[in-house]
């Protein structure tokens, strides 16, 4: 443990390093105001009561946690400053010292126990609670030193706590304000609360006394533009510096346009069409393989996403720890001979009305999607169900909206073949997809194994993987998982998505992050 | 007329409850429920419960009604079950913006509805009658949506007079006024013109002339007020109109008002905050309503004798 505990704490010093040599920055300068549009209000803007992006854009520039994840999706030291594994389930992490809240109380390891126990023993508990994992709480060593605790061994700890709705609260201010804090929040940010007009707009000002980099602008408005014609127009007046949600149709004239700069980064959701291997004739994975060969994904790229999606090239995106790539595209190409080939050795014939069939029975798969719960999730089912037609396998899709949707793929039994669906990987920790997606006690409604997939050696992998606090063993693991997944498919990946910022070229200094709430703006200055 | 007013309000009563009844039914009869939509999908069957149970979503549904309506005539609109905020506070932000925005969009409709039936009426059949004719064709049958993306590209893009959205000055209230106010004008100009139209052709109207009444005095005292009545009633019936087109207005133009309060609070199945937007929507209609059935006695005291 010991050996362990001084690589972990080396690795942690050494992107400490690595952050303060990081590469010379232009000349900045500082002041005015950023203005930034986007759809919708916040719900809320302390995490407990919003994990969504409205909220999480305006605290994520208030509210720090002990971690953070940077741009290239590596781990960062915020308000933490070390950390050493004390025990399978006990994390110790030393506090920065000197941080004071906006309201100028300190911050210190009773405000970290303060925030956790509020968060995950309150009632109700925090909206992030679940995506916390076995996150169990926080014990103060002394004024500095803080004892992270998880109900049992918990590999994806670091990235938990690295979460964007992981910031830690002022005490005193939640004290005072009772449930209005919500609509205030007092943190340790590069940014403190200044307003919020309802449906109008939320003011953040740069926080003076901020312990590191300050903050270069002064100001950042953000305003609700619900109509996506009007956040571009606005844009183009300057009544807006940057957009959130651009309109896609817009993005090529903005990239050639020398006015306005697109900053895009591939997020972190995989967007799919699930395959239920528990239902006949889908049990056979040669049935399943020969469906991934009948998809021509570029196409669909190419033809329907237009640039504004990248391609998935396995079960998790590229910015998740533990990632492998799959070589989907070199294992399972586009090629029909090979799908009819596929489908000719699971025992079907063509029938004469061209779809395959086997003992008189039709190669006829039910389907169910949503319309406008992901990019072109209703396109992107319609065209992989036309591919399939041309391989002889005949696709029912039914099309109704999310919330009617939700309760049956969330529900047991599935009674559905094929499913359209799209996965975040929360904590950017494999073991948020690996195990909830494909770990054979969690089909639902214990986890969102909805593909029914059952393989005794992923599981123990998988769990393994989970109890393990070596990165570097754990990192392992998920490749022999993601290994056996590649064989075994029960997914048909479509496209990871692609985070999406437009500002005006007077902009710089901003850094688009794969995980679309990490907003981070302390770095972006005006250049006018 | 005091007794008159005291029964329509409380005729306001029974007539609310059946709106806080049905609007709960609809939420509850809505696929999809508050707590997932809350807790996103990755939420443990466990955390979904406790929430459930927090909000009292695990009790029968009339047992929520008769809780949500025992807090109501306390004069308590509950907390907001996403944002756990005040109904009341989140109803205060937004009724302002609202009201400021119908009123506007109505005052435009009456003066600008009423002058051109007026004028339209005066010379049927002219130049300036077959513009006014085709221009409210045109004003009732194109989209909110459309006419202010229009008007956005015209005054804040290519003359960049207006801001784009948003609220707080005069030049903001401009083009969404306009834009809502666009088919009620319309409207009113229609019926102002027909109104006008019969009452010209009146007996009273030709003696008002015959003994030498000004054409102004007989326009306006003889004409409009009895057209008058058709017309208030449309206006009345407008408000309504008004308010619900609001939600469309509020959209494209950033409008921080009632309508896009209560979309937030349907896509969330957010019923406590959905209610407190209804009942506001549906007081005011009943208000509207009464004020109307008010003025048509003092219009016309024939009708305030029969009480």
């Amino acid at each position: 443990m010991r050996t362990l505990v001084s690589r972990l704490a080396v690795a942690l010093l050494g992107l400490t390093l690595v952050a303060a040599l990081a590469e010379p920055v232009p000349a900045q300068k500082r002041g005015g105001t950023l203005t930034i549009v986007r759809p919708t209000d916040p719900v809320s803007l302390e995490p407990n009561l919003e994990t969504t992006a409205p909220g999480a854009w305006v605290y994520f520039n208030m509210l720090e946690g002990l971690l953070t994840l940077d741009e290239k999706m590596q781990i960062k030291p915020v308000l933490a400053t070390s950390y050493e594994v004390m025990s399978p389930t006990k994390v110790r992490f030393k506090l920065r010292p000197g941080v004071k809240f906006h309201d100028g109380t300190p911050f210190n390891a009773a405000a970290v126990k303060f925030t956790y126990d509020r968060a995950l023993h309150g009632t109700p508990p925090a909206r992030w609670a679940s995506l916390a994992g076995s996150l169990a709480g926080a014990e103060a060593v002394d004024d500095l030193t803080v004892d992270i605790l998880t109900r049992e061994p918990y590999g994806p700890i670091l990235r938990t706590l690295a979460m964007y709705c992981m910031g830690i609260v002022s005490p005193a201010a939640v004290q005072r304000l009772g449930a209005d804090f919500s609509r205030a929040p007092v943190g340790t940010g590069p940014f403190k609360f200044v307003e919020w007009k309802t449906n109008t707009h939320v003011i953040i000002e740069r926080h003076a006394d901020y312990w590191g980099d300050k903050a270069l602008v002064d100001r950042v408005i953000f305003k609700v533009v619900p109509e996506e014609g009007a956040r571009m127009i606005a844009l183009q007046t300057g009544d807006a510096d940057m957009v959130l949600f651009p309109s896609p149709a817009q993005l090529p004239a903005l990239r050639r346009d020398p006015k306005y700069t697109v900053h895009e980064t591939t997020g972190i959701r995989v967007v799919f069409v699930g395959m239920h291997a528990g239902l006949p004739p889908l049990d056979d994975v040669r049935v399943r393989q020969a469906l991934l060969h009948a998809v021509d994904r570029q196409a669909i790229l190419d033809n329907i996403m237009e640039g504004s999606a990248g391609p998935a090239r396995g079960v998790l995106a590229p910015g998740v720890f533990g990632y492998k790539d799959m070589q989907l595209d070199r294992v399972y190409p586009f090629d029909r001979a090979r799908a009819r080939a596929l489908l000719g050795k699971a025992g079907f014939t063509p029938g004469p009305d061209g779809i395959m069939q086997k003992g008189g029975q039709r190669l006829s798969l039910s389907w169910i999607a949503a319309r406008g719960r992901y990019p072109k999730d209703a396109e992107i089912t319609e065209a992989v169900q036309a591919m399939f037609k041309d391989v002889g396998v005949e696709a029912k899709a039914q099309f109704l909206e999310w919330g009617t949707v939700f309760p049956q793929l969330r529900g047991n039994p599935l009674n559905h073949h094929l499913f359209t669906l799209g996965w975040v990987t929360s904590n950017a920790d494999a073991d948020y997809s690996l195990f909830a997606l494909f770990h054979s006690k969690q089909v639902p409604p214990a986890g969102w194994n909805t593909s029914r997939y059952e393989n005794p050696r992923l599981d123990t992998l998988v769990e393994q993987a989970r109890r393990s606090l070596n990165q570097t063993e754990r990192e392992k693991l998920y490749g022999e998982a993601q290994d056996i997944l590649a064989k075994e498919m029960v997914w048909i990946p479509v496209y990871t998505t692609k985070e999406i910022i437009v500002t005006r070229a007077a902009v710089k200094g901003f850094g688009i992050h794969p995980v679309e709430y990490n907003l981070a703006l302390w770095k972006t200055w005006l250049d006018k | 007329m005091l007794t008159f007013t005291l029964r329509r309000l409380l005729l306001a009563v029974p007539v609310l409850l059946g709106v806080v009844f049905v609007v709960m039914l609809t939420v509850d009869l809505l696929p999809g429920d508050a707590v997932t939509l809350m807790l996103g999908e990755h939420a443990t069957k466990d955390a979904v419960a406790a929430l459930r149970e927090h909000l009292g979503l695990d009790k029968p549904f009339v047992v929520r009604y008769l809780d949500y309506v025992g807090h109501l005539l306390r004069g308590d609109l509950g907390r907001s079950m996403q944002q756990n905020r005040p109904v009341a506070a989140e109803l205060a932000d937004a009724w302002p913006a609202t009201l400021q925005l119908t009123v506007a969009a109505l005052v435009i409709a009456a003066a600008v509805g009423i002058a051109a039936g007026v004028v339209s009426a005066v010379w049927p059949n002219s130049l300036f009658d077959a513009v006014a004719r085709l221009a409210s064709l045109f004003g009732l049958s194109m989209p909110i949506f459309w006419t202010g993306l229009v008007l956005i590209v015209v005054f804040s893009l290519w003359l960049n007079w207006l801001p784009v959205g948003g609220a707080g000055s005069f030049a903001h209230l401009v083009l969404p006024a306009v834009t809502l106010a666009l088919p009620s004008v319309a409207m009113v100009a229609r019926m102002t013109r027909a109104a006008m139209l019969d009452v010209l052709r009146e007996d009273y109207v030709r003696t008002a002339r015959a003994k030498g009444v000004g054409e102004v005095w007989v326009l306006g005292k003889h004409a409009l007020r009895n057209a008058f009545i058709p017309i208030l009633t449309l206006l009345g019936l407008q408000s309504g109109q008004l308010m619900g087109g609001a939600v469309l207005t509020e959209t494209v133009f950033s409008w921080p008002g009632l309508g896009r309060l209560m979309v937030k609070a349907i896509f969330a199945r957010d019923y406590v905050l959905l209610q407190g937007a209804v009942l506001v929507f549906a007081l005011a209609f009943v208000v509207v309503n009464l004020l109307v059935d008010l003025s048509y006695g003092a219009l016309d005291p024939r009708i305030a004798r029969q009480g």
